[in-house]
């Protein structure tokens, strides 16, 4: 996916829940690009234009991995404190 | 996710800014399209669509710039713009760039130069083995060939022998010629002869010394056995990679010198050069050979020729003293036993009260030394007093500049620039002008060792000593320099981020403002013209202490005079008939060149050592010490060339043959104070032994003439006929002449090409070329005090400048307010010119009693001139004020030619 699809993407699976600025996306990709998180490779689009499509690395993926677990753990702990309530 | 994958990444990022900041916008810019292209679809109008795609993005450069910074060089982004931003600031303002940069060059430049040279001279160590180890019998400054006796400080090759022999403290010992000889030979292959320095060294000498061949061998002791056995030579690095083109299979090559065939045995490493600094022998060759350097030199055997220094290596565990012990009662032991020496009864006393000193050889042995380690102190301090100007000087120019910046720097403050990015972006700056200053003083430094080298040698080529770059000294101006500049670069910056902003807006150049009078800037000023006063004073005692010298009156006339240097012995001839018959007939068909006025050769002229011993008049009994007479062999024009008067007499004539009766001609002072009684001519006398008092008669009488250096006590002189006195090779032809010297020149080379076209000319120079090299070490403290004198005062004034103009362009609007209400300019212009020569006068308070202190620590170097002396110290003060006071008026016309109205509505 391009920058563009993923942006649409997360808009739709939040179901426009999360409202954040676009461009955001990109010093993210960069990073996780850095960090060898994610690749991107040129590519042509539908609507033949030239873009850059981003894919998980297994670095990435296992980095994922972590992090959501580590979300969950926190997920988890909040959701608990608001039951006890 | 490694980390070096990562560095990998980050490097890559670096590499590619430029193509990944393009992708990055070209991202960007799809993005925005399509998703204004999803809203145009769903039917909004165009400019809508655009709108609204944007806002959702949100803001594109700042998106930008934080995806740049996740490749992590930001830091160093900033760092280049921020240099940049520097390089453009300092060309903005060229002054003041140019006075920083001179003052961070030099201050760098002639601080590491000077201490360099000093390293070179005086505190480096030989580069042997164990150079502490290491002895020289007596002060080595003494060559030439002696027959004194007892002598303590040129030793015979039989001697040597015998203390090789027969000392119980010495691990070894050698012996090396005092002089180094200038020999014409021709390397096999090569076609014609060429001049090569030949050192003449004991077997024992690279043994003793510790040093190995780089190619081949050094010499050995059994190279050194046997008289004219073994012709072999170790050539210098330096020269054979220069004249034998470094050639590797130099072993084994063949060189002839005179009539003997020597072959190259070995190369010698490249930072050896013997023991003696300043001298770098392209040859080294076996005592045993000296048969040809010079050619007909014949001291092997001979314990009267006394033309050796004498080193050697202490036993392990030896000191000096005790050595010394054993040297001494040798010393007596060995003279008395060796072969023909005069044993009288007033040598032998001699014998009884003579020492022989030995001296540490750690860091080798160099006239160089004791002729130039006071002016290099001397200069030492100058240029570290130079440094402290500089360092004052960049401390205000900084000061000035960043003082005016700090509305600027107010400015972006509140305009959302974190304060230590401010800071960041001061050091940089300071940091840039700090580091092009010490890249121009490395480079000046290198310049100035060169130039300094130059000036410490008395010849046209320079004296071969190497001189490395100090780095501690290098690293330690740097160290001061850059501090000076990040300091005050920066410390206004500091100051000035901490203030309350408004207050910095708001006042701008009120008098408000005047409060923060810089105080540090005028101390810095009044320390800066007290360091002038002294340097300048210093600079005026040397520079007139030079000029007396230069007019003292020499005894002979140097204008008008051409010295040649011929090499007969390399041509085959020998002293005697031959030589003569040549000379003759060259000084005859001189004499007819056009513009010669009179041609004579002789065996010195000025400056060129000396053969003298005691004098002996028939009929009178003297002292011993006080007649020691300097003897000079010349031809019968020789007073003429020179312009020596005759006072009494005649000179010689052609009548004066080697078989008439033996002639001299005496200088004044020996007519006054060896012949007492009566005119000295006709009367006889004699010198070496008293039983020659009959030999010699005296024909005439000269005026006194210096022999070695213009500030030297009179001397005594006698003259010998080149026709009765032949057992020395003289190579000195001195030519007077009028008209146009390059032609003279060219009609006396030509002459003697004509007369013998295989008698080498190996220099030719004009006297006063000759006399002005006499005093190279009082030539360099003047030239280079005087220098800095002004460097100082230069500086100085740039200093008082710069605080004044400062000061000016703060008080514009306090002055415009002062002549709206009616002030005259004439008082604005004495309101700032106050300041100035208050600072001037303060420092030339403080001043004064420091250069007295100072030039009574000089004054033994001076010569006719006193080290408090009034005339100079108020010319100095005149000089400074002059200077100061123009750095002052400038800015101070300035003030006086303020508009009130604008200055009132300038801010």
């Amino acid at each position: 996916m391009h920058g563009y699809e993923i942006a649409n993407a997360i808009q739709r699976a939040s179901d426009d829940v999360l409202q954040v600025e676009e461009g955001s996306l990109y010093p993210a990709l960069q990073r996780m690009l850095i960090k060898g998180w994610v690749s991107a490779q040129w590519g042509i689009t539908a609507g033949n234009r030239r873009a850059r499509y981003y894919q998980l690395t297994p670095a990435g993926r296992k980095q994922l991995a972590v992090e959501i677990s580590q979300f969950e753990r926190v997920m988890g702990a909040i959701t608990r404190i608001i039951q006890t309530a | 996710m490694s980390w070096p994958g990562e560095m990998a990444r980050r490097l890559a990022a670096l590499w590619r800014r430029r193509r990944m900041s393009a992708e990055l916008q070209e991202e960007m810019r799809l993005h925005l399209e399509l998703r204004e292209q999803e809203k145009v679809d769903s039917g909004m109008a165009p400019c809508e669509a655009r709108r609204a795609a944007r806002r959702q993005f949100g803001n594109a450069t700042l998106w930008k710039e934080e995806s740049q910074m996740a490749w992590g060089w930001d830091r160093l982004e900033q760092f280049v713009q921020d240099a940049t931003y520097g390089v453009r600031a300092m060309l903005r303002s060229p002054g003041v760039t140019l006075v920083g940069l001179l003052s961070l060059a030099l201050g760098i430049g002639a601080n590491t130069a000077i201490f360099s040279l000093i390293n070179a001279l005086m505190l480096r160590s030989l580069p042997v083995k164990n150079p502490q180890e290491l002895v020289i019998f007596g002060s080595g400054l003494n060559n030439g060939i002696s027959d004194q006796f007892p002598n303590s400080e040129l030793y015979s090759y039989p001697f040597y022998r015998e203390m090789q022999k027969r000392n119980a403290v010495f691990a070894n010992v050698a012996a090396a010629s005092s002089m180094l000889n200038l020999v014409h030979g021709t390397v096999e292959g090569h076609g014609t002869p060429e001049p090569m320095h030949i050192k003449l060294v004991s077997g024992s000498y690279f043994p003793t010394l510790g040093v190995r061949a780089v190619l081949g061998r050094m010499l050995s002791q059994e190279d050194d056995g046997v008289k004219d056995a073994h012709p072999v030579a170790v050539v210098n690095y330096a020269w054979w990679k220069r004249s034998l083109g470094g050639d590797r299979g130099v072993v084994g090559r063949k060189l002839t010198l005179g009539a003997t065939v020597f072959t190259v045995v070995g190369v010698a490493p490249p930072e050896f050069f013997g023991h003696q600094l300043g001298e770098s022998p392209d040859l080294w060759i076996p005592l045993a050979m000296q048969k040809e350097v010079p050619p007909g030199n014949d001291g092997y055997a001979d314990s009267m020729a006394e033309s050796l220094h004498l080193i050697a290596r202490l036993r392990p565990g030896v000191e000096t003293p005790e050595a010394s012990a054993n040297v001494n009662v040798l010393f007596g032991q060995i003279l008395r036993g060796l072969p023909n020496v005069p044993l009288t009864a007033q040598n032998l006393t001699e014998l009884e009260t003579t020492r022989v000193e030995l001296q540490s050889l750690s860091r080798g042995f160099s006239q160089l030394r004791v002729q130039f380690s006071e002016p290099l102190k001397i200069l030492m301090v100058v240029v570290a007093l130079v440094l402290l100007i500089a360092c004052a000087n960049i401390a205000n120019l900084l000061l000035a500049r960043s003082t005016v910046r700090e509305r600027e720097l107010a400015m972006r403050q509140a305009l959302g620039a974190r304060r230590s990015r401010l800071i960041r972006q001061l050091l940089t700056e300071s940091l840039v002008l700090a580091l092009a200053g010490g890249a121009l003083g490395v480079g000046l430094a290198v310049l100035a060792d060169r130039l300094l080298l130059r000036m410490i040698s008395d010849r046209s080529t320079p004296v071969p000593l190497s001189v490395p770059l100090d780095p501690n000294l290098l690293l330690f101006a740097l160290a001061a320099t850059v501090t000076t500049a990040l300091l005050f670069g920066t410390a206004p910056a500091l100051r000035a981020t901490r203030t309350e902003l408004t207050s910095s807006l708001k006042e701008g150049r009120s008098p408000a403002g005047m409060a923060g009078r810089p105080h540090l800037a005028r101390l810095l000023i009044v320390s800066q013209v007290a360091i002038s006063l002294a340097l300048l004073t210093g600079a005026g005692l040397f520079l007139r202490s030079f000029v007396n010298l230069a007019h003292v009156d020499a005894g002979f006339h140097p204008d008008g005079v051409i010295l040649l240097h011929l090499d007969p012995a390399s041509a085959g001839y020998k002293p005697g008939a031959q030589l003569n018959a040549t000379y003759a007939q060259l000084e005859e068909r001189l004499r007819a060149v056009p513009g010669v006025d009179a041609a004579s050769f002789s065996l010195f002229t000025f400056d060129e050592g000396t053969w003298n011993n005691g004098i002996w008049v028939e009929g009178y009994v003297q002292g011993h010490r006080d007649r020691d007479v300097h003897h000079n062999v010349v031809g019968n024009d020789y007073f003429t060339a020179m312009g020596i008067p005759i006072r009494e007499g005649r000179g010689f004539l052609p009548r004066d043959s080697a078989s008439s009766q033996r002639v001299a001609v005496i200088s004044e002072s020996v007519a006054r104070n060896l012949f007492p009684e009566g005119s000295p001519i006709g009367r006889h006398y004699g010198s070496h032994d008293p039983q020659n008092a009959g030999s010699t008669e005296v024909i005439g009488v000269v005026g006194d003439a210096k022999v070695h250096a213009l500030n030297e006590q009179l001397e005594y002189v006698d003259y010998l006929s080149r026709t009765q006195v032949d057992f020395f090779y003289l190579n000195d032809l001195v030519v007077r002449y009028s008209g146009d010297p390059g032609a003279v020149v060219g009609a006396v080379r030509q002459t003697i090409r004509d007369v013998d076209g295989n008698l080498p000319i190996s220099d030719v120079r004009t006297m006063e070329e000759q006399v002005a090299g006499s005093m190279p070490d009082e030539r360099l403290i003047a030239q280079l005090s005087a220098f800095f004198g002004l460097v100082a005062v230069f500086l100085s004034s740039i200093g008082i400048y710069g605080l004044m103009s400062y000061l000016v362009t703060r008080r514009t609007n306090e002055i415009g307010i002062r002549m709206a209400l009616g002030a005259a300019r004439a008082n604005m212009l004495w309101l700032v010119m106050r300041e100035s020569t208050l600072l001037l006068l303060t420092g030339v308070a403080f001043g004064i009693p420091v250069t007295i202190a100072a030039g009574r620590l000089v004054a033994s170097m001076l010569f006719g001139v006193g080290a408090t002396d009034l005339v100079n110290l108020l010319c100095a003060v005149m000089m400074l004020a002059l200077v100061a006071a123009l750095a002052g008026y400038l800015p101070a016309r300035r003030a006086a030619h303020v508009d009130p109205m604008v200055a009132l509505r300038h801010e």
